[in-house]
C-alpha cells in the first residue's frame, strides 16, 4: 500500500477479470500447489524424490496417531505469538519483538519456576509462572512502548533489537547464574514434575492449546466488542483524526504494546512450563518470527490466526520427521513455508490490503 | 594499547560484513523499501562463497557469486513488495526463512570443508603508520574492497543520475512519474543491488572472517545491518563509522577473554544493539526527518506519536 505507483488507479483488466473468475478458494490453491512444486524442484535439485518426502510429511502430518497432539501442542506457543502481532495491528504497529518477548516472558517464568518449585504446591507455581510470563513480556513490550512515546523510535526497528537482547539476556542466565551443571550443556535446572502445565486427561494435548484458543476468542471479543477495541482501531486508521476526536492516542499505543507483549510472554511461559521445560540456547527459537507470520497470513485477524498457526505448526512438524526420515536437515522445511507465504503474497494479495 | 589495536583491528574485520549490507541496505532504503531479508541475503551469499570457495578454490569468484544469490534473494523481495504490494517486513523475514531452509538443506555437506580463504596483506607504507596502520591496512582484499565501496555508493546515490532517481524514488516517487520514470523499475533495482552488497557482506563473513561454515552463521548482523542504516542517518559515511563500532563491540568479548578477564560474552555481546536502542532514541527526531520520505510511510502506517 506504502509502494503503489501514483494514484491507486484500476487494476490491469486481466488481473480484474481473472479475480471476478477465480475465488478465493482457487488461488489459495493455485498459491500453494505452487509452492509445492517450487519445493520439489529444490529436493530434487538436492538429489531426494520429491514423491517420498511428500509422502513422509503426509505421514508424519496426517496418519501417525501422536501427530495431531504434537501440531496441537506446537500451535499453542505460534498462536500467542501471533496475537501478540494482530493487537499493536489494530493500532496501526509492527510488533516485530514477538520472538523477544517470549524470550523474556519465559526467563520471567523459569526464575519464578526456579525460586518456588521445590517447595511451593504445582498450581501455585504455575499460577505465578504464567503471571511471570504476562509481566515478563508486557514489560519488554514496553520498553518499545516507551522508546516511542518518548523518543520517537519505531517500534518495528526496536522490537527487532530488543529480540537480539532477548536472546543474550537469555544465554547470559543459562551460561552463569542459572545454568545447572557446569561441565554438561548449559541450560537451567529442570521445572519439577508438580508444575509442568498438565494434559488434557488420557489425550496428551497440553493444555497450552486451551489457553491459546481461549486467548484468540478474547481477543477477537475485545477488539470487535469493547470501546478500547474500537479506540484503538480509530488510532490504527487515522491517528490524527483519533487525536482530534480526543482519544488519548499515547495510551492506547502503549495498552496495545503491552497487552501484545503479555500474550507473547504467555506463549513464553507454555513454551517453558509445557514444553521444554527448561531454558537453553534454542529456546524457543523462531516461534516469534513464524507467529508475525501467521499473524500477517491471516492479516492480522484473531480467529483466522489459530488456522494460520495450525499449518505452521503442522509444517513445523513435518519438518522434525523429515530430519528422522528422510535424512534432510529440519530447517528444509522452512523453504516449504516460505515458498507457501511467497505464493500467498504473491498471488493472493489484495491490491491495497497490504498493512 | 594493545588491547584496543586488537579489538579495532578485529572491528574492523568483523565489521565489514555488517558494512556491506548496511551500504546495500541504504541503497535499498533510499529508495523507499526496507529489506529484512538483508539476513537471507548475507546468509545466502555465506554459503554460496563458501561453497564456491571450496569446489573451486578461488575466493574471488566465491564472493561473486554470493553476491549474485543475495542480489537474487533481494530481487524476490523487491517484487514481493514493489509490484505485488507486500508487507515489508512480512516478506522480508520470508526471505529469511527462505534463506535459513535453503543454506540449511545445502549447508551441510560444507560443515568442516576446508577453503583457500582470503590472506591478511599488509599494505606497504600504510601498515606502517602508528596505531593506523595495523587496524586499517593490514586487513584483507575484501577488507580493502570495502574501502572503496564506501565512497561508491556514496557517490552513486549523490552524483549520479541513478542515485538521484533512487533518492527521488524514497523521497518524492510522484515526481518520477511525472517525468516519465517507472518508480517500481528504479525501486527493484535499487533493492536488487543492496541484496548484492548484502551478499558480497555475507561472502565475507564465511571466507575472509570465520573461514568457516556453520548453520545460521549471520546470527542477526543483517537485523544489525538495517538498524544501522537508521542510526546513521541514510549516510554510507556514517554507516562506515557505525559498522566498526558494531565490530568493535563483538570484538571486545574475545579480546577480553583471551586475556583472562572473566566476564561473561553475552554481556558483551549485548552491546552493540543496546548501543543502537540508546543512539536511536538520542538521535530520535533528527533521525526521523532525515529519512526518506517514502520511508517514513513504511514506518508510519501507525499514528505519529502526538
Amino acid at each position: 500500500m506504502t509502494l503503489t505507483d501514483a494514484p491507486p488507479t484500476a487494476q490491469p483488466e486481466w488481473l480484474s477479470t481473472g479475480k471476478k473468475a477465480a475465488p478465493a478458494v482457487v488461488r489459495w490453491a493455485v498459491a500453494i500447489l505452487c509452492a509445492l512444486a517450487a519445493f520439489s524442484v529444490i529436493i530434487v535439485f538436492k538429489g531426494a524424490s520429491p514423491l517420498e518426502v511428500f509422502g513422509d510429511m503426509w505421514v508424519s502430518t496426517f496418519v501417525r496417531p501422536r501427530s495431531l497432539v504434537e501440531i496441537l501442542n506446537t500451535m499453542a506457543p505460534i498462536a500467542l505469538a501471533a496475537l501478540a502481532v494482530v493487537v499493536p495491528a489494530r493500532a496501526g504497529m509492527s510488533n516485530v519483538g514477538g520472538e523477544g518477548q517470549l524470550i523474556v516472558g519465559a526467563i520471567a517464568a523459569a526464575g519464578v519456576a526456579l525460586a518456588t518449585d521445590q517447595f511451593l504446591p504445582g498450581e501455585t507455581v504455575m499460577v505465578l509462572m504464567l503471571l511471570a510470563g504476562i509481566v515478563g513480556g508486557a514489560a519488554w513490550a514496553a520498553i518499545a512502548g516507551m522508546l516511542r512515546l518518548v523518543f520517537q523510535v519505531n517500534e518495528a526497528v526496536s522490537t527487532l533489537l530488543l529480540n537480539f537482547v532477548a536472546l543474550d539476556l537469555l544465554l547470559f542466565l543459562i551460561y552463569q547464574p542459572w545454568r545447572e551443571d557446569p561441565s554438561g550443556q548449559p541450560t537451567s535446572r529442570e521445572l519439577v514434575d508438580t508444575a509442568k502445565l498438565p494434559e488434557i486427561s488420557g489425550l496428551g494435548i497440553g493444555i497450552g492449546i486451551v489457553i491459546a484458543v481461549v486467548a484468540a476468542i478474547a481477543v477477537f471479543f475485545v477488539l470487535k466488542y469493547t470501546r478500547w477495541g474500537f479506540k484503538l482501531s480509530v488510532v490504527g486508521g487515522n491517528a490524527e483524526a483519533a487525536r482530534r476526536a480526543g482519544l488519548h492516542v499515547p495510551v492506547l499505543i502503549l495498552s496495545a504494546l503491552l497487552v501484545g507483549g503479555a500474550l507473547a510472554g504467555i506463549a513464553g511461559m507454555i513454551q517453558f512450563a509445557g514444553i521444554e521445560y527448561k531454558l537453553r540456547a534454542g529456546f524457543g527459537l523462531q516461534i516469534g518470527y513464524i507467529g508475525f507470520l501467521a499473524s500477517w497470513l491471516a492479516r492480522h485477524r484473531p480467529l483466522p490466526v489459530l488456522l494460520a498457526s495450525f499449518v505452521f505448526a503442522a509444517l513445523a512438524v513435518a519438518g522434525d520427521s523429515l530430519q528422522l526420515d528422510a535424512q534432510l536437515p529440519a530447517a528444509t522445511v522452512s523453504i516449504l513455508t516460505a515458498f507457501i507465504l511467497i505464493a500467498v503474497l504473491g498471488f493472493t494479495q489484495k491490491k491495497g490490503a497490504a498493512l | 594499547m594493545n588491547l584496543i589495536i586488537d579489538v579495532l583491528t578485529a572491528g574492523v574485520r568483523g565489521g565489514t560484513s555488517i558494512l556491506y549490507a548496511g551500504l546495500g541496505e541504504t541503497i535499498s532504503e533510499r529508495a523507499g523499501v526496507i529489506n529484512l531479508g538483508t539476513e537471507g541475503s548475507m546468509l545466502l551469499g555465506a554459503l554460496a562463497a563458501y561453497m564456491v570457495a571450496a569446489d573451486t578454490g578461488n575466493p574471488w569468484l566465491g564472493v561473486l557469486v554470493g553476491g549474485l544469490l543475495g542480489a537474487m534473494l533481494s530481487l524476490l523481495h523487491a517484487l514481493l513488495v514493489v509490484w505485488r504490494g507486500a508487507n515489508q517486513f512480512a516478506s522480508g523475514l520470508t526471505m529469511l526463512f527462505l534463506a535459513l531452509g535453503l543454506t540449511s538443506l545445502f549447508g551441510a555437506a560444507y560443515v568442516g570443508r576446508t577453503i583457500t580463504p582470503f590472506e591478511v596483506w599488509a599494505i606497504p607504507v600504510l601498515s606502517d603508520i602508528p596505531f593506523i596502520g595495523p587496524i586499517f591496512f593490514e586487513q584483507n582484499a575484501l577488507v580493502y574492497l570495502s574501502y572503496l565501496a564506501v565512497p561508491a555508493v556514496w557517490f552513486l546515490l549523490f552524483r549520479t543520475k541513478w542515485g538521484l532517481l533512487i533518492r527521488t524514488a524514497g523521497e518524492r516517487s510522484d515526481a518520477l512519474t511525472v517525468n516519465g520514470y517507472h518508480v517500481k523499475r528504479v525501486r527493484i533495482a535499487a533493492v536488487t543491488a543492496g541484496g548484492f552488497l548484502a551478499g558480497v557482506g555475507g561472502a565475507q563473513l564465511s571466507i575472509a572472517y570465520t573461514n568457516s561454515w556453520f548453520e545460521n552463521m549471520v546470527a542477526g548482523r543483517g537485523f544489525i545491518a538495517v538498524a544501522l542504516v537508521i542510526f546513521a542517518s541514510w549516510s554510507p559515511i556514517k554507516v562506515m563509522g557505525g559498522a566498526y563500532l558494531f565490530g568493535a563491540a563483538l570484538a571486545l568479548g574475545p579480546a577480553l577473554q583471551a586475556r583472562g578477564v572473566g566476564i561473561n560474552q553475552f554481556a558483551l555481546h549485548v552491546i552493540p544493539f543496546v548501543l543502537t536502542l540508546v543512539v536511536l532514541a538520542v538521535l530520535g527526531r533528527r533521525t526521523i526527518s532525515a529519512a526518506p520520505a517514502e520511508l517514513k510511510r513504511v514506518f508510519e502506517n501507525g499514528p505519529p506519536t502526538t
